[in-house]
């Protein structure tokens, strides 16, 4: 048992000196191809979460003209309080101008153009209402009325803006699928390539392997090895990179971190999850691979 | 031994190798199979170790239909037998020792055992000296006596020879002759394809002739013709 463990890893490194160069090709590409699929998975979540949040939390934001009067204000929240049964009043929150123009601030910190637009002075303050009615078009109802109340500038419905991010959300989750399984196959196809050649520079040797009666799982184990090991090499590669744009990524959105933009990270246990799922990918992808491969040239 | 009953193999619809061909080789004899190129004298021994398997009629090796082999006993099919070739068939990446080793470590032999029975083998075909070298290093006859080495180190049953002293000179090949009456006459089977006038007329053994896929003489004792 041990010579033949000792055997098959012997033979597997040195295939691996011998293809240096489409042994590199075969594990970038399923590194790369790799790593779109754990983008794939993270992305989803983040939007995952941010939906689950937003769904959970402010459906409905009331805008208070800037020129207001506090006694226009308080009518509004009086109003608001009256609904105990369509909101949840105690989750109700009022941003003044400042923590308005505060939030704002982060929310277009990458858009300096629209910032320039708003002071202090002329941003809206708001009212951030959390419904509790299951039926939508209770809330919207409402939002209705409160269209019509002096002071309010505008009612806006959290539902649209969720509704064009699930939108954009699925898309990005076919795209990204897609373009994961098609790299995901051209990966399997250079390790199939391979191992292909790696055989046929042997194929003397395995002839003699078959007629002193090696059996076929004996001359193929070293082969799959190798695609096996392709593929994980790759998976490792593909964590690497996932883990630095994860941080890159959590590092960015860490800005944001008290608007509903902190959704958008991925908690560090899912990444782990993906990446051992990125591993497990690769090293099966590289030993079916290697092994369809090996069983094709082993008819002697 | 080995027993072919109405064997018939074609490669194509105009190419028949063999047809109907029946005969039998008891336990330890050494039998050479002669006729033209194209005769059927490799496809023989290649049905013999199940690389082609017969359209009509079945071959029996110990005692076995080996037509009805599945596929994953063919390689303990031919862990019973040797191979020998015309051009050897040796690894040229490998030294001697590591070509007789291979033959072993294929097939799970633990280390100690290959360490014990390689040198046995090399010294018993005359090649202990020089298990360090590579095949290009090698004379022709040298290299025969590798694979013959290669062949034999597993003590199999049955010895299988296509041409071994095709390449060789007269006097190489007479060698190499005697070499595997030594190994005939430690009770291995030998069925050997030859066209080489000389060393069957030499041996004596019986033989075994073929004319277009079909058994035109088989004779105790015989000469080329």
């Amino acid at each position: 048992m041990l010579a033949r463990i000792s055997y098959a890893l012997r033979e597997t490194f040195a295939s691996l000196r011998r293809n240096v160069t489409l042994t590199a090709a075969a594990i970038v590409t399923s590194a790369v191809s790799l790593l779109l699929v754990g983008s794939t998975f993270l992305i989803q979540r983040a939007f995952d979460n941010l939906l689950t949040r937003w769904k959970g939390d402010v459906e409905l934001i009331v805008y208070i003209r800037s020129d207001a009067s506090v006694e226009q204000i308080q009518l509004v929240e009086d109003a608001l309080r009256s609904q105990p049964s369509v909101i949840d009043v105690d989750r109700l929150r009022y941003l003044d101008q400042a923590e308005s123009y505060a939030e704002a601030e982060k929310l277009f910190a990458g858009d300096p153009g629209t910032l320039r637009l708003l002071t202090p002075e002329n941003i809206p303050s708001q009212f951030k209402v959390v419904p509790i009615a299951e039926d939508s078009s209770l809330v919207r109802e409402l939002g209705e009325q409160f269209r019509q109340l002096a002071g309010v500038k505008e009612v806006a419905y959290a539902q649209d803006v969720f509704d064009v991010v699930s939108r954009v959300s699925q898309f990005i989750r076919v795209a990204t699928t897609a373009m994961s399984i098609i790299l995901l196959v051209v990966a399997v196809g250079l390790i199939w390539n391979t191992i292909r050649t790696a055989m046929f520079a042997r194929r003397r040797e395995i002839e003699v392997m078959k007629l002193v009666g090696a059996t076929n799982w004996f001359i193929r184990i070293p082969f799959m090895l190798e695609g096996l090991l392709q593929g994980l090499i790759g998976g490792v590669l593909a964590c690497g990179g996932l883990w630095g744009l994860n941080s890159a990524w959590s590092g960015a959105v860490d800005d944001f971190n008290d608007t509903e933009l902190a959704a958008l990270v991925v908690s560090d246990g899912y990444v782990s999850g993906v990446m051992l799922v990125l591993l497990l990918i690769g090293a099966l992808a590289g030993a079916v691979g290697s092994g369809i491969a090996a069983s094709r040239f082993l008819d002697v | 031994m080995i027993r072919l009953e109405n064997v018939t193999k074609s490669y194509s619809a105009e190419v028949t190798a063999l047809r109907d061909v029946s005969f039998e080789i008891p336990k330890g004899e050494f039998v050479f199979l002669v006729g033209p190129s194209g005769s059927g004298k490799s496809t023989l021994l290649r049905l013999m170790n199940r690389q082609e398997v017969p359209e009509k009629g079945s071959v029996w090796v110990a005692g076995k239909n080996i037509n009805d082999l599945p596929e994953s006993k063919i390689p303990f099919l031919r862990r019973s037998m040797g191979n020998i070739f015309q051009d050897y068939k040796l690894l040229l990446n490998k030294t001697v020792f590591e070509n007789v080793a291979f033959a072993l470590e294929v097939i799970g032999r633990p280390r100690h055992v290959i360490r014990q029975q390689v040198p046995a083998v090399l010294e018993l075909v005359g090649l202990a000296d020089k298990s360090d070298r590579f095949p290009h290093q090698l004379s022709g006859g040298e290299q025969q006596r590798v694979s013959i080495a290669r062949a034999f180190v597993n003590r199999p049953l049955i010895l299988l020879a296509d041409e071994p002293t095709g390449n060789l000179d007269p006097t190489t090949g007479e060698g190499i002759m005697r070499l595997l009456e030594r190994i005939n006459s430690t009770g291995t089977t030998v069925v050997m394809a030859t066209h080489d006038t000389r060393v069957v007329n030499m041996m004596r053994r019986r033989v075994v002739q073929l004319d277009r896929g079909i058994i035109v003489r088989d004779q105790e004792r015989g000469v080329y013709d």
